[in-house]
């Protein structure tokens, strides 16, 4: 076989499209020809080279532009871009409007930096409240002076009745926290009525008269009309509760 | 002045009590935790140290009046104290919106120059405090319908609902004013170089 043959069929003989004589014989001249030999080795080596090239990735916005111009009624307009700006960061926007307004993005040079900048704004607004400000000198005594009529707020003192009614509601909190039946909480209600109708009748008119005063009206009250099996149980809780009271007004 | 405190559950429902009985010191810790928050608040509605002086003792006074409304059993004292300064501020914010007022960069400036002063900070803390008296300078160039629903939105962090239930407008005009706020927030940041290609 010539050389000139081989060149011509080369291309042929590498895709298989000979028949086997010409085939063979194209394999015999490789073998005792170095110069073809080196050729088909070369051309070999380039077509391989060129299926393993990378692909090229497509520019940025190639598909948004293609789309541009071949749909142009699927294109968004600004104002409907920054109408769907925050559903887009929120991530609400379906996803036929999503694809567009990403479009729109990529292409429109006005807006194409509105996204980025919303985003960095609000950054902004959060980096700002890391640092509150502080509350001006004379700001709280002025606010003091205002409500309460003087600055100096530990001087002023609830009256003593508003005392004394928190410290029964408090203890009476206390009381029915303690309680495991519901019923007790009407004993409750008995204990501040009694309290109430004691102060009345407070022999020495002192407050810590009044309590025991009322402890006993509560006592006996309850006394009266407890149901006897619940009695001791209850009276323990109501008892553990007016010592409290008492031991309280004696410290 | 330290950092916002926080008080436990159930300490804001006793404070409250011994306050509406009377009880001056109880108050005046009530004042002591909750004026910072209140005054910030009122500061970036006004954009004015002065008028957010003003507006956070007019806003203690309404509160102090009002103890007697405060139920435990609704929510806790810090809830119901925002939401009643929230108001207040808000009402007397959309007061001053219909006698418009030139605006008041200089007195930002003043209060951000004044911070450095008071707190000879490091260099990174002066750039917060800077950073922080330009948003607000920004917020306070934005309309008065959008300032207040990115105030509400982007600085007190509520939710759309609550910031519905509170304005008594409808959701969609909210989302529309918070959508527009933002883009406009923004394109001021990036007139006054705060956000773009080389800040931040």
């Amino acid at each position: 076989m010539l050389c000139e043959r081989f060149r011509e069929k080369l291309t042929d003989y590498l895709e298989g499209a000979l028949s086997p004589s010409e085939d063979r014989a194209m394999g015999e001249h490789a073998l005792v020809c170095p110069v073809c030999h080196e050729l088909l080795n070369e051309v070999r080596n380039a077509i391989r080279a060129c299926r393993e090239l990378p692909l090229a990735a497509p520019a940025p916005g190639l598909e948004a532009r293609i789309i541009a111009h071949t749909t142009p009624e699927r294109e968004m307009t600004c104002a409907e871009f920054e109408e769907h700006l925050t559903d887009y960061l929120d991530g609400f926007l379906p996803a036929p409007l999503f694809h567009r307004w990403e479009r729109h993005a990529m292409l429109c040079p006005r807006c194409t930096d509105l996204p980025g900048d919303v985003v960095r704004a609000i950054g902004a607004c959060y980096a700002s409240l890391a640092e509150e400000l502080p509350v001006p000198v004379g700001l709280h005594e002025r606010i003091l002076q205002a409500t309460l009529g003087t600055t100096e707020a530990r001087h002023v003192r609830a009256p003593l009745w508003a005392r004394l009614l928190a410290w029964i509601a408090l203890h009476l909190q206390a009381l029915r926290l303690a309680t495991l039946s519901p019923q007790f909480a009407t004993m409750a209600m008995v204990l501040l009525v009694a309290v109430l109708v004691g102060s009345t009748i407070s022999r020495d008119g002192t407050i810590s008269g009044l309590y025991r005063t009322s402890w006993r009206l509560a006592a006996q009250t309850y006394a009266r009309g407890a149901n006897t099996a619940a009695r001791s149980a209850r009276t323990e809780e109501l008892r553990k509760v007016t010592e409290a009271i008492i031991g309280d007004e004696e410290r | 002045m330290g950092a916002t405190k926080v008080l436990a559950t159930g300490e804001g429902a006793e404070l409250a009590r011994r306050a509406r009985a009377g009880d001056g010191a109880a108050w005046e810790e009530i004042v002591a935790t909750y004026s910072r928050r209140i005054y910030n608040l009122a500061y970036r509605f006004t954009g004015r140290v002065e008028a957010a002086e003003d507006l956070t003792q007019e806003v203690f006074v309404r509160l102090y009046r009002s103890l007697d409304q405060y139920d435990p059993r609704q929510g806790d004292l810090q809830n119901w104290l925002m939401r009643l300064a929230r108001n207040l501020i808000i009402d007397d914010y959309r007061r001053r919106e219909r006698t418009p007022q030139e605006t008041h960069a200089e007195d930002i400036e003043a209060h951000a120059y004044h911070l450095r002063a008071a707190e000879a900070s490091p260099q990174t803390e002066v750039e917060r405090h800077e950073l922080s008296a330009q948003v607000q300078a920004a917020i306070n160039r934005l309309p008065p319908d959008l300032r207040v629903c990115v105030i509400l939105r982007d600085i007190e962090e509520l939710s759309y609902q609550e910031i519905v239930d509170l304005l008594k407008i409808p959701e969609g005009t909210v989302k529309s004013r918070i959508n527009r706020g933002r883009i406009e927030l923004a394109r001021i940041l990036r007139r006054m170089r705060v956000i773009g290609v080389d800040a931040l």
